[in-house]
């Protein structure tokens, strides 16, 4: 696929996302309006609508600030400010974007931003430390790639609506746990509280799948970009094998952020992986993304 | 019903004829713009050499033919109106800068006032800048010159005028390695 291949396919799924989302909003609505009096559910969906209005604008700050990223100046982080420039200017973006940092030992770095104009890359401590020059510039790259490509919006914008549904039915389903909140006419009729409570466990799940079924694509995707930004892929194979060595979880995530990162920062969810065939991964498997840049890059495999 | 197919494989045509130009469009305009990209970090690393020849100067004042051979590198890249000239001009600075930390070796006082290795460290820099814009270039030079030469897209490129652009090739194509500007210790 060429790049504005990639970029026309972002946009459709940007659409395909959307409507699924509107699909589990539907249902959802569905849901609280069996449940609850009328006056709850419409204070509840404006709320949310609210919500997802004001967080796609602050997304960029939101983002950041989930994962503890702090903007840095050139002077506070040279050897990263140079990988994020050279990436810039080997993809052709006419603006180096931002640069964050995280404190953290754990090494993995994130895209984020609902533009290219507003984008920013982040880093954490620990890839600065342990990448060379070289791999360092490769991460970057691929990072800069999912700017390029416009992932990083496609991906926002997912992270933007899981969250409205998930702070949606987690404030449903306390209000339902409390009780007395639902409708007087339906109070003796256990069967609609039974499907109300049911969609809303429900609906996060499938707003999550179908965030993590479209981030998993666009990695490949990046990889391969990064390769042609940097002309050195094998650069890039290293520098995952030594994410993939490197056992450390990531202290400050969370699920609505896992999927921004360059390597999946949710440790903990190994085994549920490997029980439900990859269905929750928000990244494909680090050996194969190393295999498939080795095959491409004729190296031998790290 | 054949004329309405008639129309409709016309106005089918001209969709496609009008998407095929916007997209020469935009892959020139990548190219003019991976161009000055490369023009802009030719421009830094011009601007560097100055205070790179004091500082070296200072120390080793004799070696007059390295210092002219950096001074005029810069002025064939300050000079360049095209890109080949631009990079001939990046070949000529390339060994010339090679010249210049060879010269600055063998001064271990030098080596060690700082001003000097800052300078040293920004070439670095800037020579990796390059070697990036260079590779964009040459990336969207290929993805225009593609388009230009398979069918049907060429049709629409010799109507519209749209030739294939050159590569920014350097002489001797030095720049497959990065040039040595570290100095060994």
């Amino acid at each position: 696929m060429t790049l504005q291949q990639q970029i026309r396919s972002n946009r459709f799924r940007t659409g395909v996302v959307l409507l699924g989302f509107a699909a589990i909003s539907l249902l959802l609505v569905g849901a609280v309006d069996l449940a609850f009096k009328p006056t709850i559910a419409t204070f509840v969906g404006v709320g949310a609508l609210v919500y997802g209005v004001i967080s796609w604008f602050f997304a960029d700050r939101m983002v950041a600030a989930a994962a503890g990223a702090r903007k840095v100046a050139k002077a506070d982080a040279p050897e990263l400010f140079r990988a994020v420039e050279n990436a810039a200017i080997g993809a052709g973006l006419t603006r180096v974007p931002d640069v964050y940092l995280i404190d953290d030992p754990a090494p993995n770095a994130f895209a984020a931003g609902r533009s290219p104009e507003h984008a920013y890359v982040a880093a954490t401590t620990g890839l600065v430390r342990i990448l060379d020059r070289s791999e360092l510039e490769a991460v970057m790259a691929h990072e800069i790639a999912h700017v390029r490509n416009r992932d990083v919006r496609l991906m926002s914008l997912a992270a933007v609506l899981v969250g409205v549904i998930a702070l949606t039915c987690d404030l449903l389903l306390r209000m339902t746990l409390w009780g007395g909140s639902s409708r007087d006419r339906d109070s003796n009729n256990p069967l609609t509280l039974v499907i109300g409570i049911a969609a809303l466990v429900l609906a996060p799940i499938g707003a999550a799948l179908l965030q993590m079924s479209l981030s998993r694509r666009r990695e490949y995707l990046a990889d391969a970009s990064a390769a042609e930004i940097t002309g050195d892929g094998r650069s890039l194979a290293l520098a995952l094998a030594k994410l993939r060595d490197d056992k450390q979880p990531l202290r400050t995530v969370t699920r609505a952020t896992a999927h921004l990162y360059i390597e999946s920062p949710l440790r903990d969810h190994k085994g549920l992986r490997s029980s439900l065939g990859g269905l929750f991964d928000t990244h494909p498997p680090l050996d194969e993304r190393i295999r498939r840049l080795a095959e491409a890059g004729g190296f031998p495999v790290p | 019903m054949i004329s309405w197919i008639a129309i409709a494989a016309a106005l089918l045509l001209v969709l496609y004829a009008v998407t095929a130009y916007n997209r020469l469009v935009r892959l020139r305009n990548e190219c003019e713009q991976g161009a000055s990209s490369i023009d802009v970090q030719l421009k830094r690393r011009a601007d560097l050499i100055p205070n790179l020849v004091q500082s070296v100067k200072a120390y080793a004042g004799h070696e007059s033919a390295t210092f002219e051979a950096v001074s005029a590198a810069r002025a064939a890249t300050l000079a360049a109106a095209s890109l080949d000239a631009r990079a001939a001009a990046d070949g000529l600075m390339q060994s010339a800068i090679t010249g210049l930390i060879g010269v600055a070796e063998a001064y271990p006082k030098l080596r060690a006032v700082e001003s000097f290795t800052a300078l040293q460290a920004e070439l670095a820099d800037t020579e990796d800048r390059i070697a990036a814009a260079r590779r964009y270039y040459n990336t969207v030079v290929r993805n225009r010159n593609t388009a230009i030469q398979s069918v049907p897209t060429n049709v629409v490129a010799r109507l519209g005028g749209f030739a294939p652009a050159a590569f920014y090739r350097l002489e001797d194509d030095a720049d497959r390695e990065p040039v040595a500007v570290g100095l060994s210790t």
